[in-house]
């Protein structure tokens, strides 16, 4: 076999696909979560914050409690009233959404690891009642596939149905087409009678719990119940990228994050070829060509209407 | 007019530095530590010796150069998240400049190894100003990812192509020879002659914002740009200019990080989400640069100071939370106050109305 075909037969196999799952579901519930506050226009740059809360809540509540649904509600409970403030201050006091997002990531750091370190001493916690993992007999025959989807955490299959449920939501109901246009045109919304406020705020609301869960499977699922200080590891900006590369469509913010586990998932085992340094830099500077490319077909679109 | 602008702002400030400890001693109590006795450690934590006092201004420096990067930035309506990465461009640029030269004199590699952090950075804070001018792509979210592509980068640079020989170094260049260093100020601390360097930029961007043309013109294109487009600004290229020499500045930085204190370039030494915390000063100082300055000078107290709270046993961790209550509670403030005098007028109109009927 050539150096060549080993490349390619460690691009493209099993573990590849598994590794990119695991580590896209966190980002992706994160992304989604994040697609609501970007409909809403609200620029959501606090969402590592969110996420790095709900981990560490979601370990507390399990260790608390010894077992891992418990640190599960914790979480939520967390990102509902993280949700909530970070509403009152945006949507009801109309601060900068940028300032509040950006002090919310360095509040979180401190928090988590301030409590953390009182709780459970300066090196984290290990080992605690972690989320299950599912094996399903039947998905096992399958050949690729199989392996890929078997035997993950609950939390990756939760997101399929998270996904489905966020599309339908924002584009399928009239809640989703009020939130779009709460953020298109917050006036006209009002002329129809309702409120782009109240919508901005589900959307916080909405975004705190989904990034509360990301956290929640990060240290609950991927990492069996630990938690280490600074664990979200900036994979709020992540998701960030994933949202504004899938102009907030929940469906494409999915694939966005896939293609941002593949990436991670094809460094660690380039290492011995390409230092995974330079392979994590591609999914971000794919985000930003992007969104010159948005913009320039966008401009196009409108001098091609123009001269029509 | 004026006057009054400003005391109103330092009530509001000193409101939410007051409350913000507030929330820190009860987060305090909560975890069953006493808050006289950690406010305490991390007041000797700052000032209880001069080495400390070192570090205090080294890390004032830091935070007052980025602050006025991102201050000059927002002047003309560009907002740079990006110093992180550029500061670290620049201090790995300017480190292996003085590697490679070793053996030449300081009197050559320190105005080289300046002008490679200068040079580096400000092309690379190019990118996002050019992309905001000429194609309006939101530069936020274009710094925000290149900060991470030039973590990554200097990450690999530092582990591959530049790496230091000494195998207990993961990921840092080789050690600066000691003759490129800038001299050290207290014994002990992190304080360089950089300070003198960083007292002279500070002073020069403060005088050209505040004090003369260009600066009013750039407060312009800031606040109404079709204003200064049509009384003739160039606004374009001002805007382009002032993100390379924010871009610029952040690189400076990185290069008096690398040879004022660390003397080689390591990630996490060189700077700590550093840019971040500036860019927090340079908001609750509302970008205006002499108050960003000055409260450099209180955060980098309250940093410093943390680390005498890990004597008592106390997280330091604690000043993240104190530092960020107060931005909470700045942002907040003009928002409640609104929602305070509206509900007040509601409430005057609801019983005029009553009073007239």
């Amino acid at each position: 076999m050539s150096e060549f075909e080993k490349i390619l037969s460690s691009v493209f196999s099993v573990g590849t696909l598994q590794q990119m799952l695991r580590s896209a579901t966190p980002v992706a519930l994160a992304a989604i979560g994040g697609s609501m506050t970007e409909h809403a226009g609200i620029m959501n740059i606090g969402m590592d914050g969110m996420i790095l809360m709900g981990a560490f809540f979601g370990v507390w509540g399990s260790w608390l409690a010894g077992t891992a649904l418990a640190g599960v509600g914790m979480a939520l409970l967390v990102g509902v009233l993280v949700g909530l403030f970070f509403a009152l201050l945006v949507v009801r006091y109309k601060s900068d959404e940028f300032i509040i997002g950006c002090a919310l990531n360095t509040f979180a750091v401190g928090l988590t690891s301030y409590l953390s370190r009182s709780i459970f001493g300066s090196h984290g916690t290990k080992g605690n009642p972690a989320l299950p993992t599912l094996h399903l007999p039947l998905l096992s025959k399958l050949p690729i596939l199989g392996p890929m989807l078997n035997d993950q955490s609950l939390f990756v299959y939760l997101t399929w149905i998270v996904v489905l449920l966020a599309w339908l939501f924002v584009y399928k109901t009239p809640y989703g087409f009020w939130l779009r246009a709460s953020g298109e045109k917050p006036d006209t919304l009002r002329t129809a009678g309702i409120s782009p406020k109240r919508m901005k705020w589900i959307a916080s609301l909405l975004c705190g719990v989904l990034c509360a869960l990301a956290g929640a499977h990060l240290s609950l699922g991927n990492l069996s119940g630990t938690f280490a200080e600074n664990m979200s590891n900036s994979r709020g900006y992540v998701a960030f990228a994933c949202v504004i590369f899938a102009a907030a469509n929940p469906a494409k913010a999915y694939l966005a994050a896939l293609m941002f586990g593949f990436f991670e998932a094809i460094g660690l085992r380039l290492q011995s070829y390409v230092s995974s340094d330079l392979t994590s830099t591609i999914p971000y500077i794919i985000t930003i060509v992007m969104m010159v490319y948005v913009v320039v077909s966008k401009q196009a679109r409108k001098r091609r209407l123009a001269k029509a | 007019m004026k006057q009054k602008i400003n005391t109103k702002y330092l009530s509001s400030l000193g409101i939410s530095v007051l409350l913000a400890f507030l929330v820190g001693a009860v987060i305090l109590l909560c975890t069953g530590r006493s808050p006289l006795k950690a406010y305490g450690a991390m007041l000797s934590g700052a000032f209880s010796a001069p080495r400390h006092i070192g570090d205090l201004l080294e890390y004032a420096m830091v935070l007052a150069l980025c602050g006025l990067a991102c201050d000059l930035g927002s002047r003309v309506g560009i907002f740079n998240v990006g110093g992180e990465g550029q500061l670290l461009l620049g201090a790995i640029v300017a480190a292996q400049v003085g590697v490679s030269l070793e053996g030449s004199s300081p009197w050559l590699v320190l105005p080289l190894a300046a002008l490679a952090a200068i040079g580096s950075a400000a092309l690379y804070a190019l990118i996002p100003g050019v992309l905001k001018v000429k194609l309006k792509v939101n530069e936020v979210i274009t710094t925000i990812m290149l900060n991470t592509v030039a973590a990554y980068l200097c990450q690999f640079m530092a582990k591959g192509p530049w790496k230091s020989a000494n195998r207990t170094l993961i990921a840092a260049t080789e050690r600066l020879d000691a003759r490129y260093w800038f001299g050290g100020l207290i014994p002990g601390s992190k304080l360089s002659t950089a300070i003198l360097a960083a007292a002279v930029i500070a002073f020069f961007i403060w005088y050209v914002m505040q004090k003369t043309t260009p600066g009013f013109e750039m407060k312009i294109t800031g606040q109404n740009p079709r204003f200064a487009r049509f009384s003739g600004m160039k606004i374009d290229r001002k805007i382009i200019l002032c993100m390379a020499i924010s871009g610029a500045i952040c690189g400076l930085v990185g290069m008096f990080r690398v040879y004022g204190a660390e003397h080689l370039y390591k990630q996490a030494g060189i700077s700590n989400d550093y840019y971040f915390e500036g860019l927090m000063v340079a908001m609750i100082a509302r970008y205006q640069p002499l108050a960003t300055i000055l409260l450099s000078l209180f955060f980098a107290v309250l940093k410093i100071g943390a680390e005498g709270l890990q004597q008592v046993g106390v997280p330091n961790q604690l000043y993240l939370i104190i530092q960020t209550v107060i931005i909470f509670f700045m942002a907040a403030q003009s928002g409640f106050m609104e929602t305070l005098t509206h509900s007040r007028n509601l409430k005057t109109l609801q019983e005029s109305k009553k009073g007239g009927a």
